[in-house]
């Protein structure tokens, strides 16, 4: 249920990531475009000959053009191009994030996109070389300290790790584990069963739907020991409890309370009983005062209370 | 009821004097027919004034008679009463004074200068055994509750969900009332039968081995024994008890134990430590245990070091302090490394004490300069509530002392709370309409839903189906919004009179847990209140804050130690900056309770009749000089005196001297020697004629004396015929050649402070001739206290 509280919060995040991804996105694509005009060997000429600075709408870019680094400092291409797809993987994942948002279905709709994510990412902090001898590792990840690419990341990874997504993905991020799609099929029959009785009474709903309800609930709690689990099953579960006891009101009633009421009194009888009679019966413990042995003095025949007047 | 304090005292000189409790002048003289009233009175109270010796022995006749003749609704008179006394035959002194006799003297010439830097190492030593194996029998209470309790509420658990679904929860709460006193029974009977001195926390206990009374069997490997097993069955068994106060009092029998390098019980002597089998080493020893007691239970060992200073620290030094200080380190980390074995995550030594208060770090529970009247108000709650407590607690122990005395029928009462305990508690349980969504951490360990919506857990069950422990740290770190204030009302109202029920019982159990739950439940209680009246409360009235606040202050409210209980709170915290106000609510708690009545421990002691020595004399005492105070004739011993004379004061049960203060004519003293020291003699026998008959008899060394320690064996078992009556007994040997001593007109709180500062247990009177004319004990001194009435005199009693 405090997922359930939680998620506005998650939503948030995955909204917060999201604006500061297509943020990022926009500088991307410009000092993109700016590493492009950098490489292309006309540009620096056409800086150094003009000698009027022209402050105009593309004056960021003449700045940017005159604080162009010397070529080996610079990213190579392969590593931009590591980099432009990342921004497109991130784009599409964070979407789909953003409408599986709520009901949470982040890992079953998702869980791809996640992975072509990942995989790219691993290529771009992987030890190996690519073509023409450069890893992109250095360039890309470590070279400042906001280390923005490695942050986008791992916000994106918090949420995966937070949603424990894992638990119901293949290896491989295949498909959906065979333990979740029989968790769906089996929620599917009881919202099913709970569609059918919702316009009539409810307490036939309680009667008929209990069975699915019941089993239901013993495979979620199976998985929840198995640690099986990922936040739409928690979520989806969530939900159908809510359904059936806040709004179908299918608890157990509180119905047997004389019984208890008697046991409970006879039980907080008994000490009273048991205070009395031992009270009454039972032989008290007698002290013998002993005098000690005093000496006979003449000062000890005034009183304490003589003393002190 | 409301004249009993009229009462309190009575004059056995009634011919002279007036009522003295009435106050009247003394010298007007009361007439005859008072005398029968003021008899009757002081049947119904039980103890008398200072009064004047020479009728004394009519007027004690004259009580009994009373006592006999008392009407049966007298019960209820004495219900009310106050009873202390103290008693003269179940307790003894401790020698914490060196005996210096020649036979010391020479082994000390003897000892090398290597012999004492091996002394001081095997200190250490010791010191180090004593912390490592507190340490561990903390860590084996600690699994035995965690496993046996989780059975215990595994299967209630499961059998409330079974009846939940069909029907039938009276049946459960039949099971879970059955279960608890079913395993309390267990530790009652092992506490009724086996081993009484065991039952409660054991702090009041040690408080007294500390201040110097030997109390029977109170440091035995029996009684460790026994109260290992009653405190794991208490606690499992659901009672409103924690294990944090045996763990002292275990801690010290470790410490006596280990001292002593053999064990009485078992009759196993490894031959080692010899050199320790005295009261004043043991003494230090034992404080050292206690210290690491209190650092296993709370994570705390500079509490533990400071708590035995505060409670046992009658005798104290630099070094011993360090010494001590290692015990409680090495505790403290022997059972976070043996936890962290079981935690399955060995070496992670950061995890410490048996009560885990958990961290206080996030920036909601930093408080403000305006907070503090806030606490200091809670502080005066806790220290109401605490008197509150200890007042209910003390005319319930009367009652017990009174008619529940018999094993069985302590037995039976402890099953009975155990099971009215459970009723309590499915009761509210049952009737809780407070529900919970279920954390995502899980943090509640046998969560309850019951009425719930699926999904949700009843709110009561985490307070009340739960060890207290568990209880407390939820009520400490739960987040806002976890409790409502009806539940946590309803469970402060029934936890605060369970405790107070259950304290005194034949169980062996502390107190330090309930008050600490009772408090942490109005704390939080508090704080949500305060966070409701403001309107922007909600960021600094952080419920858990003020839980931590109220516990400190109930606690404070209840034992009444203030430097070491504030160490305790801030080190079981972890959280350096909660020092201000726990200690200015300890400060306020104490304050505020002591002006109606002393604190728990105190009581018990009082109860127990304990002649037991406070800091200081009783104020306006000064006029009461030695002569008043002593005992007096006293019976001396020649220097070469006759076996028969010897053997005929040591079997007299009537006055069971223990010092005697040996004498040359006329009445000389030249030295003190006592019983156990005469034991030896006798059993030995050392007697004038034998060696002289005998020439190769070996001599007797002190040696001898310290195997016969501690449980000297009673006169009756020592057979001396006939013949050996008639030989005679050199003391000049043995005796301690220079006792302390007193003259006649030194007054009281000089004799007090040379008891409380040297430890003596004998203190001779002499006049100016180095005559004896009496012998100060701690008897003579325990007996006066300050009441309402001046200064009161307490009655000897024999139990």
């Amino acid at each position: 249920m405090s997922l359930y509280k939680n998620s506005p919060f998650l939503v948030l995040l995955v909204l917060s990531t999201y604006a500061l991804a297509s943020s990022v996105g926009v500088n991307l694509t410009a000092s993109d475009s700016a590493d492009r005009l950098s490489l292309s060997p006309a540009a620096p000429a056409v800086v150094v000959d003009s000698p009027v600075f022209k402050p105009g709408v593309d004056s960021l870019f003449s700045l940017n053009l005159l604080s162009s680094f010397p070529e080996d400092l610079e990213i190579s291409d392969y590593c931009s191009d590591l980099l432009h797809i990342f921004g497109q993987r991130y784009v599409a994942y964070v979407n789909c994030l953003v409408t599986a948002a709520r009901p949470v279905k982040v890992c079953q709709n998702c869980f791809s996109t996640y992975g072509s994510l990942m995989n790219i990412y691993n290529n771009i902090s992987s030890d190996e070389m690519g073509p023409g001898n450069v890893s992109c590792r250095d360039s890309l990840l470590r070279s400042d300290h906001l280390m923005l690419v490695y942050l986008l990341y791992s916000n994106m990874e918090d949420i995966w790790t937070k949603s424990s997504c894992v638990n119901c993905i293949t290896k491989g991020f295949q498909s959906l584990t065979n333990d979740t799609l029989y968790f769906i099929s089996t929620l599917n029959q009881t919202l099913t069963c709970f569609e059918k009785y919702q316009q009539g009474n409810h307490t036939e709903l309680c009667k008929d739907c209990k069975n699915a309800y019941r089993d239901l609930n013993e495979l979620y709690s199976r998985m929840e020991t198995n640690l099986t689990m990922c936040i739409d099953i928690e979520d989806s579960m969530n939900m159908t409890r809510r359904l059936w006891s806040k709004n179908f009101n299918c608890s157990f009633p509180r119905e047997e309370t004389v019984p208890v009421i008697a046991v409970s009194s006879f039980m907080l009888f008994l000490p009273i009983i048991f205070y009395l009679s031992s009270f009454l019966h039972s032989e008290q413990k007698k002290r013998k005062l002993i005098h000690p042995k005093r000496a006979k003095s003449y000062t000890t025949l005034m009183n304490i209370q003589d003393k002190l007047s | 009821m409301a004249n009993i304090a009229k009462k309190v005292s009575w004059s056995s000189r009634a011919e002279e004097s007036g009522v003295a409790g009435e106050r009247t002048p003394l010298f007007n003289g009361s007439e005859q027919p008072r005398l029968s009233r003021q008899v009757q009175l002081a049947s119904m109270v039980g103890y008398m004034s200072l009064t004047a010796v020479p009728s004394a022995p009519v007027t004690i006749c004259v009580y009994h008679e009373a006592l006999k003749n008392r009407s049966n609704h007298n019960h209820l008179n004495l219900y009310f009463t106050e009873i202390f006394y103290y008693s003269c035959v179940s307790f003894q002194s401790l020698d914490y004074d060196n005996i210096e006799n020649q036979l010391f003297l020479e082994e000390e010439r003897r000892m090398s200068y290597m012999g004492f830097r091996c002394l001081e190492i095997s200190r250490w030593v010791v010191c180090g055994l004593i912390g490592f194996l507190t340490g561990l029998i903390a860590c084996f209470i600690d699994i035995a509750v965690e496993e046996l309790a989780g059975i215990k509420y595994q299967v209630v658990k499961q059998n409330i969900e079974k009846f939940t679904e069909v029907g039938g929860l009276s049946i459960s709460l039949i099971l879970w009332a059955v279960l608890n006193s079913s395993i309390v029974m267990l530790g009652a009977i092992i506490v009724a039968f086996f081993e009484p001195i065991a039952a409660g926390s054991g702090i009041p206990q040690i408080k007294c081995y500390l201040n110097g009374v030997k109390i029977p069997r109170v440091v035995r490997l029996k009684t460790l024994v026994v109260k290992v097993c009653g405190v794991i069955c208490s606690v499992v068994g659901g009672l409103a008890v924690g294990k944090e106060g045996p763990m002292i009092h275990s801690g010290a029998v470790v410490a006596a134990g280990v001292s002593q390098g053999r064990s009485t019980s078992l009759k196993r002597d490894f031959k080692i430590f010899e050199y320790f089998r005295r009261d004043t080493e043991k003494r230090d020893f034992v404080s050292a245990g206690a210290a690491a007691g209190v650092s296993a239970a709370f994570g705390a060992p500079v509490g533990g070091v400071l708590f035995a200073l505060e409670e046992g620290a009658s005798f104290w030094n630099q070094m011993l302090t360090w010494r001590i200080f290692f015990a409680s380190m090495i505790s403290t980390f022997t059972l976070n490394f043996f936890l962290s074995i079981y935690h399955k995550n060995p070496g992670d030594l950061s995890n410490p004490g048996l009560i885990n208060f958990g961290r206080f770090e996030s920036d909601s529970v930093a408080y403000n300069l305006y907070e503090i009247p806030l606490f200091i108000m809670m502080g005066a709650i806790g220290g109401l509530l605490g008197a509150l407590f200890n007042l209910l607690n003390y005319w319930l122990t009367i009652f017990r002392i009174r008619y529940v005395h018999r094993p069985c029928l302590q037995v039976m009462e402890a099953m009975l709370v155990a099971a009215v305990t459970a009723t309590v508690s499915f009761t509210m349980i049952y009737f809780s309409n407070d529900c919970q969504p279920l954390g995502p951490e899980h943090t509640e360990e046998y969560p309850l839903q019951l009425f719930c919506a699926d999904g949700e857990y009843n709110s009561m069950a985490t307070a009340f189906f739960n060890t207290p422990e568990r209880s407390v740290r939820s009520l400490f770190h739960n987040q806002p919004g976890t409790y409502n204030p009806l539940t946590l009302g309803l469970f402060t109202l029934t936890y605060f009179f369970l405790a107070c029920w259950t304290y005194g019982l034949a169980v062996s159990a502390g107190v330090f847990i309930p008050s600490l739950l009772i408090g942490a439940a109005w704390g939080r209680l508090f704080g949500i209140l305060l966070a409701s009246i403001t309107s922007s409360g909600s960021i600094w009235a952080d419920p858990g804050k003020y839980a931590l606040i109220g516990a400190a202050a109930q606690l404070g409210g209840i034992v009444r130690m203030t430097l070491s209980l504030t160490v305790i709170m801030v080190e079981a915290t972890g959280n350096v900056t909660y020092g201000l106000p726990i200690m200015l609510v300890l400060m306020t708690a104490k304050i505020v309770g002591d002006y109606f009545v002393e604190g728990l421990y105190d009581i018990h002691i009082k109860l127990q009749s304990v002649p037991f020595l406070h800091l200081e004399a009783p104020a306006t005492s000064h006029w009461l000089t030695a002569r008043e105070v002593m005992g007096s004739p006293v019976t001396c011993l020649n220097r070469i005196e006759k076996v028969g004379t010897i053997v005929d004061i040591l079997s007299n049960t009537s006055t069971n001297h223990n010092g005697f203060p040996v004498v040359v004519q006329p009445a000389k003293l030249c030295g003190l020697i006592l019983r156990s020291q005469l034991i030896v003699l006798l059993k030995h026998k050392v007697f004038v004629e034998l060696a002289r008959s005998r020439l190769t008899q070996r001599k007797l060394q002190l040696k001898d004396f310290r195997d016969a320690y501690p449980r000297f064996p009673p006169i009756q078992s020592i057979h001396v015929s006939q013949d050996e009556r008639e030989c005679m007994m050199d003391l000049t040997e043995f005796m301690n050649a220079t006792p302390y001593t007193v003259p006649q007109e030194t007054s009281l709180p000089r004799v007090f402070k040379l008891f409380r500062a040297l430890g003596l247990r004998h203190l001779v009177v002499v006049d100016d001739e180095n005559r004896v004319v009496g012998l100060v004990t701690r008897k003579d001194l325990a007996r006066y206290h300050l009441g309402k009435h001046g200064l009161e005199e307490l009655q000897v009693a024999q139990t």
